[in-house]
């Protein structure tokens, strides 16, 4: 089995996994190298477009990494969405 | 003061009516249902309320506060606006739980999630809790553009308050969520464009970057470009602990919900896309965007350093981006900078107007008062809402004098008590309505007796804005611990469907192996 996983079944992505894990971690630090490399970049200090380049080539890995999880998680999920939106109908007559 | 030529009268009226009359194209869209009023029917692609995301956080008074932390602390006072990386962790956490509930908004979750007399009670009780929240940010933030107004044309506050919240109501009364989030997505391009022209102009008119870099070399501030550059690890005014304390409370918060005063728009963005990945996304995106937008203010701030280094007063450095705009672009600009700015405006009006009405409408009308209302009498019911929330917001706007102290208050203190119950109710199935409901309660006397009453009286020292989050954590959880763990858990069949529908994280073993032995997974 490769490391990252790219092909889910809906019930398979509906578990917490290593990709979960793995973008958790990765998130916040895009975060950071987008706010720091850009205010730098903007001073055009140089290590400023190195920190901005890192934080964008780690958004697409990301995004590489968990996408075909979160497709699965959806796909799975709007089949039974319909049937969860009229259960949440009733459940707001709470006076019945 | 400032003269407006004729080409900038007409930016500002053709962005106005562009404003408008795109939110109430979608008049007929709006008033289909509740659902299409607050959640525009669950059908957008993830770039929509990503846009929404984006430009609701960007109000008229983020400019100022912005300015405020990086003309005081260079841009390590960037890290003020990094609280928004909870949604680094929420988008692929507690995004994708809450968009799987369906709820309209947290304080229907909280009925999903427990059940019995505490969860009606916190249905009521959050729901109430945003109303006055949303009249109150409403209040600031239109008092925000009561300021801009004074300092552009000389307009007595009021009028700046209330002219530009009126003609905000005007689309979302007509067509709700969906005129507040297609006027959004344009006023977040405006808002974008416009931020990062006028940062880079005045940047240039400050001498260009590498000028404002020499500059602060020569002056001797050269930790001012250093986005790491602390007073220590507990003394100075922008201590280490203070930066582990926000990282701690940013992105463990995006675990749970409701643990930054953020996330309750973002919940709205959340059920309004398509799928749940739609849903992830847009929360990601959103911030991201946001944090960007905070490093373009930032070197713009840096640029009015150095041109005016010696002010001393919070309310004439907190003006220094919309100084920067009016002082240096040419006539003819001025208005679409100013058009922008109202962009700006009306994206956070809009949102909170029709936030808040989510709560009148969904969580205390049509849940408590009426709950066989057809669907006609709802959208009536929300209008009648956002008119109230925007009366209510005039109020409050009249009465708040300093936006910086408010608005630090409420991200550090409103949130720090909820903050941990916030993540426990998602990770731990054993929490209960009892617990999260007094940890509510107990908050609120506590925050405002650790940071007004007993430092006034002299009982305890005026502590640290972080320093706050932890006694106020800690306190919160010396009561609501004892009283999840001394009352009933919540009923196995309740926990279950929770279970099965949202699949939270974390300690949910028992569940789910009744989930399992049920058959259900």
């Amino acid at each position: 089995m490769p490391f990252i996983r790219r092909q889910w079944t809906s019930k398979e992505a509906d578990e917490w996994t290593r990709e979960d894990t793995i973008t958790v971690i990765i998130s916040p630090i895009v975060y950071v190298l987008l706010m720091v490399g850009t205010a730098l970049s903007m001073l055009l200090i140089p290590a400023g477009f190195a920190i901005l380049a890192a934080g964008i080539v780690l958004m697409l890995v990301m995004i590489w990494i968990i996408n075909p999880k979160l497709s699965s998680v959806s796909e799975g999920y709007e089949k039974k969405q319909k049937g969860y939106i009229e259960e949440l109908e009733r459940t707001i007559k709470w006076e019945d | 003061m400032v003269h407006f030529a004729f080409l900038d009268w007409f930016w500002l009226v053709a962005f106005v009516l562009l404003m408008i009359g795109s939110g109430a194209l979608f008049y007929r869209l709006g008033k289909r249902s509740e659902a299409d009023f607050f959640l525009a029917g669950r059908g957008l692609p993830w770039w929509l309320p990503a846009s929404s995301v984006y430009a609701t956080h960007t109000a008229t008074d983020t400019p100022m506060w912005v300015a405020g932390v990086v003309y005081k602390h260079g841009l390590a006072g960037l890290w003020y606006g990094f609280f928004a990386a909870w949604c680094a962790i929420s988008a692929f956490v507690s995004t994708k739980i809450f968009r799987r509930s369906l709820a309209y908004s947290q304080a229907e979750w909280q009925t999903l999630r427990y059940g019995g007399m505490p969860a009606e009670l916190l249905r009521g009780w959050v729901a109430g809790w945003q109303v006055f929240l949303n009249m109150f940010i409403l209040g600031w933030v239109g008092i925000a553009m009561g300021k801009v107004c004074y300092f552009l044309f000389g307009w007595p506050p009021w009028m700046g308050l209330t002219i530009f919240s009126t003609l905000c109501a005007v689309y979302v009364l007509a067509a709700g969520y969906w005129g507040v989030v297609m006027a959004d997505f344009q006023q977040g391009i405006i808002a974008f464009v416009a931020i990062a022209f006028v940062s880079i102009w005045g940047m240039h008119a400050a001498g260009g970057p590498h000028a404002i870099v020499e500059k602060l070399h020569e002056m001797g501030l050269s930790r001012m470009l250093n986005p790491f550059s602390f007073s220590g690890f507990t003394g100075g005014d922008f201590p280490v602990a203070w930066f582990i304390t926000m990282l701690f409370i940013g992105i463990l918060g995006g675990l749970g919900m409701a643990t930054a005063i953020d996330w309750f728009p973002e919940a709205q963005r959340i059920q309004s896309a398509r799928t749940v990945k739609d849903a992830s996304w847009c929360i990601w995106a959103g911030q991201a965007l946001v944090v960007t937008r905070n490093a373009l203010w930032g070197a713009a701030i840096l640029g009015f350093f150095v041109l005016y280094p010696d002010l001393t007063q919070v309310k004439d450095y907190e003006m220094a981006w919309f100084r920067l705009g009016f002082e240096t672009l040419p006539v003819g600009m001025i208005g679409f900078f100013f058009a922008a700015i109202v962009a700006i405006h009306l994206s956070t009006i809009s949102t909170h107007l029709n936030l808040g009405a989510v709560y009148i409408t969904r969580d205390l009308y049509h849940h408590y008062i009426n709950p066989k209302a057809d669907q006609r009498r709802l959208v009536w019911v929300g209008r009648v809402g956002t008119v109230i929330l925007l009366v209510g917001s005039f109020i409050f706007g009249s009465i708040m004098e300093n936006i910086t102290e408010w608005l630090i208050f409420a991200l550090w203190i409103m949130a720090a008590g909820v903050w941990l119950p916030g993540i426990l109710q998602v990770i731990w199935w054993r929490f209960n309505g009892w617990g999260y409901l007094t940890a509510w309660i107990f908050n609120l006397v506590f925050s405002w007796l650790v940071v007004w009453v007993l430092p006034a009286f002299g009982v305890i020292p005026h502590l640290r804005d972080y320093q706050q989050f932890w006694l106020l954590m800690f306190l919160g959880a010396v009561v609501f611990i004892p009283v999840t763990l001394l009352t009933k858990a919540e009923s196995m069949d309740k926990l279950v469907k929770f279970y099965v529908m949202s699949r939270p994280v974390g300690w949910w073993g028992p569940v789910r192996r009744e989930a399992e032995r049920r058959g259900l997974l």
